[in-house]
């Protein structure tokens, strides 16, 4: 009876999902009073440690490492148990990875907003710090491939593809961009130079979104939208094509954020032409999810967490569209540089990941607790106000972003520049500020969410159902 | 030569190591692309494949229901 109640090791997944929570809450709160600062520049304070330039490192850390990953490994040691039909490899590693990956966090927080940094962006973290989390890293990605060397199944289910692929990837990506030379504790300098540098810098970049932010994430989706919508996924061929299309194709795409560099010309036109064909798939994956619900559409109208999981799914195949667009050399002439790029980037991560993973959590939490969700008006609130925040903020910044590329590039009838820098500065005021409104609303919704996924595990322990009981045990 | 001629026109001479392992690993990859869709693609292997669609199904049920032992 004992070893049949220790089927699987979910304690580990319990603190990853609510500390994605919290974390969700911190990094979005973070990004409110940073785009606030754009707007309303004297809440600087003169304080070199709350600037904008220390506390947007911090913001980006926070949402992909601690909110991101903390989702990653919840969601990834609790698919792979329950697609293996094993507890995983071992729970001491699995600890290991939880604690160290909170070291990392607590690392980055406090030397991010001290200057200290290697100014590559999404790795700015010092070299200790790279290294920790270099091992942790391997530490998950070797008990999650264990876990699946002991599966009681044949089968390895797509969702641990994506996962897998992702582990390897962002191993090999993190490995080769941080590659530098300790001058001192916490100062070093890459390995790499000029547009070398800027080549392997933007290689990393892209790829920590195709493989951090995007391939986790779809091992995600894969698994909780058929389990949400309780209907099995409508292709599986095409999810195997959406793997291994993404897999061979995401690589070649960093150049695309080079364009009229000093980078070779042959390498901006592989990284355009290939994002474009990248539609194919992402749309596939996008349509394959969505059609999941082929024949059960009306279970939207009443359940707000597979609102979260297909919403996604619309953001993943809007950005997934947007993103080759801009690649293109015509549109990145006018794009690059504004604000429709950082209207893009939140497009991919508010509506997709932070979205797909909020579903994902919200499934969990019932699950792991054996319980169902304090307030389902709650999670209806969380929904609009993710959905309109979302919405709001990348309106505004795809309007600031058009509008700077046209003023940059205006000439009178001189050939002189229409516009001073500092006359396009003034004019984005406005949608700034509509870009803070978006992000406040965005971060209050995070605030329910953590409030009624608080209460309803603590009204889960303080009233152990049956249900529960079984549900602590597998 | 032709505008499209020179676009693509490319100093085989000048190729480094690099640049061939470079091109190798693009062609290669590019080969395995084309006959993973085949593969995948091929209306033999479609029944196979799709077995796998209600495997997450499968799953609940054996873990909610039987304490996730097969």
């Amino acid at each position: 009876m004992q070893a049949e109640q220790q089927q699987y090791s979910f304690e580990i997944v319990k603190w990853f999902a609510y500390m994605a929570v919290v974390y969700l809450v911190v990094g979005t709160g973070i990004g409110v009073w940073i785009a606030s600062e754009l707007a309303w520049p004297d809440l600087n304070f003169d304080n070199p440690y709350i600037s904008f330039g220390r506390l947007r490192p911090l913001h980006t850390n926070t949402v992909i490492f601690a909110f991101g990953g903390s989702t990653l490994m919840a969601t990834a040691y609790y698919i792979v148990q329950r697609t293996s039909g094993v507890r995983l490899w071992s729970d001491k590693l699995a600890w290991f990875t939880f604690w160290g990956w909170n070291l990392v966090i607590i690392g980055f927080a406090i030397t991010l907003p001290l200057g200290m940094t290697q100014s590559k962006e999404y790795a700015e973290m010092e070299w200790p710090l790279d290294i920790l989390l270099a091992v942790v890293w391997l530490a998950y990605s070797f008990n999650f491939i264990m876990t699946l060397s002991i599966r009681k199944v044949s089968h390895i289910y797509v969702a641990n593809w994506f996962f897998l692929a992702m582990m390897i990837m962002v191993t090999y990506l993190h490995v080769v961009n941080s590659l530098a030379i300790p001058v001192s504790m916490w100062k070093s300098y890459s390995i790499f130079a000029g547009v070398q540098d800027a080549m392997i810098q933007w290689w990393w970049g892209h790829n920590a979104v195709g493989f951090f932010l995007t391939a986790g994430f779809l091992g995600i989706m894969y698994y909780f939208v058929p389990k949400q919508a309780n209907r099995p996924v409508y292709s599986y061929r095409l999810s195997v094509i959406h793997f291994w299309a993404l897999t061979f194709g995401y690589v070649w795409l960093g150049a695309h954020h080079l364009q009229y560099t000093a980078l070779p010309d042959w390498t901006g036109s592989l990284g355009a032409a290939i994002s474009l064909a990248m539609i194919i798939p992402s749309w596939g994956g996008a349509i394959n999810g969505m059609f999941t619900l082929s024949g059960a559409w009306d279970k939207l109208r009443t359940d707000y967490i597979l609102r979260f999981l297909i919403v996604s799914l619309a953001f993943y195949a809007m950005s997934t569209f947007e993103g080759p667009v801009m690649a293109s050399k015509t549109v990145n002439a006018l794009s690059h540089y504004t604000d429709w790029t950082i209207g893009h980037v939140h497009a991919g991560a508010l509506g997709w990941v932070a979205m797909v993973s909020i579903g994902a959590i919200y499934h969990m939490v019932e699950r792991l607790w054996g319980t169902t969700i304090y307030s389902v008006r709650l999670v209806n609130l969380h929904f609009w106000m993710a959905t309109i925040g979302t919405a709001v903020y990348i309106t505004a910044m795809w309007v600031s972003g058009i509008m700077q590329g046209l003023m940059w590039r205006a000439y009178d009838d001189y050939g002189n520049l229409a516009y001073t820098f500092v006359e396009s500065v003034a004019q984005m005021h406005p949608y700034y500020a509509m870009r803070a409104a978006g992000g406040l609303i965005f971060f209050l919704g995070a605030c329910v969410m953590l409030f009624n996924v608080t209460v309803t595990i603590r009204k889960a322990i303080a009233n152990p159902s049956e249900k529960m009981a079984v549900a602590a045990n597998i | 030569m032709t505008k499209i001629q020179e676009y693509f026109h490319t100093d085989w001479s000048a190729m480094t190591g690099n640049d061939w392992l470079g091109l190798l690993l693009t062609v290669i990859v590019f080969v395995l692309m084309v006959i993973v869709y085949f593969w995948v693609l091929n209306p033999n292997n479609k029944d196979s494949l799709e077995a796998h669609r209600t495997m997450l199904m499968d799953d609940e049920n054996n873990a909610e229901n039987e304490d996730g032992r097969k």
